[in-house]
């Protein structure tokens, strides 16, 4: 069996003595570009090997990449190679590189892929690098959850959110309305604007075919009515009568009645936030907060500023996850990759947690930093967009979504998933019931066990 | 010795001069020689793979285990797992269904167009025809994509043009019904694909001699005659081969069903190229199974191929 490239570049201490020798040596001549070299600390300190480039390998999102890349070779002359797909595409991309013998510093996964890049062997344990104590200790709880895999640090957040859900405010009070507090009266709303003629198509749901877009959306309706998909003990709660099965029922409905927009089925997280500002419904379904940035942009929103959060009924309970970056056990270099990843997810050399700061400010992603995120980057930095109190109220009362469907911890999660997108689909166009649909996956889940 | 050798009286074979460099090659060995070059690159390009997914359907191998070269052989068990497989049945009988709308909306198309910019005495200009060609220029996944927009329930041009038209009181949700997704991609493949069948026609049309249809009207064939005893019995090799490259073609569709449907709503668009890529290219990345579902398929195309030769190329003959 050959050996995985990377894994042999252990970083020895005689390596970071090396690197801090060089670059206290370096700094004191003047040697080293940047405004603020924080001598001493892990995201300061030069790693004593050479590397001509680094790369990593992500999924699209706005232009932080360019910049976070720029900001990299500008501090340590470096330059910075990306492979940037979409976040559907995005493990396809990473594996048919890793399958290819390709080098990879640095990726990136949702909660849904980490468990199975690192049972494929991708993922690199961080707990022995310099500085690695210091995130875990400063990691809120969400990003925890995800980053940390048998009781090992496997990777360092890019960004957490929070599901809530969305309202059109100039659409409700032409209705006369005020946003719904129970799942009832969400149901008479929705029947009262459409039969007023006012939406065709009161609520959008994000409910295209994803790894988190269609199941999240049922997700966070179980878990808000106090339901699971699987128990501690990891037996599925579909049954008759189980909670996530009348929560489908329930979400049935809104499409059978057609108060659901039809193109909710194809819907992703961006393209529905613009859809939404085209300002035909009067709901968008639960999704990540986030979305607020492209649907109260001017810029890309006809009803920028009019589209406002709401927190779901009941006690308000909601799902949140936590994204992150890795080291890829196929890097060139660990010392460096480390270096590449800690700009990524970390800190960078003057210690700031810059991306993490640049994602709030710039795109309103909330952090897995609890010092990012109980900063006034978060309170000041996403007022742009939304609510900032409103959203971290929210927020509080987020559960992370592997305590409601713990499967993502299993590898026969991602199959299950795809059976899981194929039923629930056609639960909601009408092709089978709901209870036949809970039914073909509590099936199907034995078969995807199998393998 | 000049290669010809008397002895007895008899005369013998000349001799085959000892190669050398610089002397004519026989035709035999120059064919030969000149064809390597395709044979290799063919064998690297296409052979090669052909053989290494087999090889790899046979064995349990996931994408990490590819970098890692070291896969657990498992004999038939990944075609065994693929036709227990509800959904690759389903994925099978959805390709049948699109191959047979495709390949016979494409076959009829492609001929009436044919005929039609044939006739050199009505509107076929050089645009015309530059016109009729460009779908064939669209790559493929910008061809999904374009139609996904026309498609598009709100905002789609498609609903616009026919609710504007009259045609319909009520937006139709084309990509995302079960009842018309499957039809929804077969649209924007047949456009795509549509010229390519119509070169083939029109290049075999020209070759039809006109003399033929000067004898057939002085004896008083009309036109549906003419079509009928000349052209359509002439055109059957190119029909043969319409039908064999569209028909492998039409079952490895893939890229507007990625772009369009992505095998949605629920199970309605899953053909067997999106549930190989689904299988090799998605977690758990199971290529093995992907490959043996890949070959299941080309197994059914092959089988399709000889049928279409044997059905209609003996009626020609």
């Amino acid at each position: 069996m050959r050996e995985q490239p990377g894994v042999s570049h252990g970083l020895r201490r005689r390596d970071l003595l090396k690197a801090t020798t060089a670059g206290l040596g370096l700094g004191a001549l003047g040697g080293l570009p940047g405004p603020a070299w924080a001598a001493g600390t892990p995201w300061a300190d030069r790693p004593a090997s050479k590397v001509d480039r680094l790369n990593f390998v992500v999924w699209t999102y706005g232009d932080i990449y360019s910049k976070i890349s720029r900001k990299f070779n500008d501090d340590w002359g470096i330059p910075v190679d990306s492979t940037i797909s979409s976040f559907n595409d995005h493990p396809t991309k990473l594996m048919t590189m890793y399958a290819g013998n390709e080098t990879i510093d640095v990726s990136q996964s949702s909660p849904f892929s980490l468990p199975n890049f690192i049972s494929q062997g991708l993922v690199e344990p961080l707990d022995d690098l310099p500085g690695a104590k210091e995130y875990l200790a400063d990691l809120t709880e969400s990003a925890r959850q995800v980053a940390v895999y048998d009781g090992k640090l496997v990777g360092l957040p890019y960004f957490s959110t929070v599901w809530v859900w969305n309202y059109y405010s100039d659409m409700m009070e032409k209705a006369k309305l005020e946003p719904f507090k129970t799942y009832d009266e969400f149901m008479e709303q929705c029947r009262k604007v459409k039969k007023d003629k006012i939406a065709e198509y009161p609520v959008a749901w994000v409910a295209g075919v994803g790894l988190e877009q269609l199941p999240g959306t049922w997700y966070q309706m179980t878990w808000n009515r106090g339901g699971v998909f699987f128990d501690k003990a990891g037996n599925h709660q579909l049954g008759p009568g189980s909670i996530a099965r009348e929560t489908l029922k329930w979400w049935v409905q809104t499409f059978t009645e057609q108060l659901a927009d039809p193109e909710s089925l194809k819907a992703q997280f961006t393209t529905s936030a613009k859809a939404f500002g085209a300002g035909k419904n009067l709901y968008r379904g639960p999704n990540h907060h986030y979305g607020l940035n492209i649907a109260n942009d001017p810029a890309q929103s006809p009803i920028a500023g009019k589209v406002k959060v709401l927190g779901s009924p009941g006690d308000g309970r909601t799902i949140g996850d936590s994204h992150v970056y890795f080291l890829c056990t196929a890097n060139r270099d660990k010392a460096w990759a480390w270096k590449l990843l800690q700009y990524l997810g970390g800190r960078t050399k003057d210690g700031q947690y810059s991306q993490a700061i640049n994602l709030a400010r710039d795109a309103m992603l909330g952090s897995g930093y609890k010092s990012v995120m109980t900063s006034n980057v978060i309170t000041e930095g996403w007022k742009p967009w939304g609510d900032p109190q409103k959203i971290l109220e929210i927020w509080d009362k987020a559960t992370y979504v592997g305590e409601i469907c713990n499967s993502i911890y299993k590898p026969w999660h991602f199959p299950w998933t795809d059976r899981l997108n194929i039923e629930v689909q056609k639960a909601l166009t009408g092709q089978i019931t709901a209870d036949k649909c809970c039914d073909n996956l509590i099936a199907a889940i034995k078969e995807v066990q199998r393998g | 010795m000049t290669g010809v050798s008397v002895r007895g009286g008899a005369v013998a074979a000349p001799l085959q001069p000892p190669f050398r460099f610089g002397r004519e090659l026989s035709a035999r060995v120059l064919g030969f020689v000149m064809n390597i070059p395709t044979l290799v690159t063919l064998a690297l390009v296409l052979a090669y793979p052909i053989f290494y997914a087999a090889y790899l359907s046979f064995h349990r191998v996931s994408l990490a285990d590819l970098r890692r070269g070291v896969f657990p052989f498992v004999g038939l068990g990944n075609y065994e797992r693929i036709l227990a497989d509800p959904l690759f049945l389903l994925a099978l009988k959805n390709t049948l269904i699109f191959t047979a709308i495709s390949v016979t909306a494409e076959v009829v198309l492609a001929i009436a167009i044919a005929l039609l910019i044939d006739q050199r005495q009505v509107w076929t200009g050089r645009i015309t025809k530059f016109l009729i060609l460009l779908p064939y220029a669209v790559p493929p996944i910008a061809n999904g994509l374009i139609w996904s927009f026309m498609y598009n329930f709100d905002f789609g041009f498609l609903n616009r043009i026919l609710f504007t038209l009259g045609m319909i009181h009520d937006p139709i949700n084309w990509a995302g019904n079960p009842d018309t997704a499957l039809i929804a991609v077969a649209i924007p493949y047949i456009w795509r694909t549509l010229p390519f069948a119509i070169l083939l026609v029109h290049a075999a049309l020209q070759g039809i001699n006109p003399e033929l249809y000067e004898a057939a009207s002085v004896d008083g064939a009309g036109a549906l005659q003419r079509f009928w005893h000349i052209t359509l019995p002439l055109l059957r090799p190119i029909i043969v081969v319409t039908l064999v490259l569209r028909t492998s073609f039409a079952f490895a569709v893939f890229d507007e069903i990625l772009a369009i449907t992505q095998g949605g709503p629920g199970d309605a668009t899953w053909v067997a190229a999106w549930y190989s890529y689904r299988k090799g290219f998605a977690p758990p990345f199971d290529i093995g199974v992907g490959s043996a579902s890949a070959y299941v398929l080309a197994l059914i195309v092959g089988v399709l191929a000889i049928a279409y030769v044997k059905l209609i190329y003996r009626r020609i003959q």
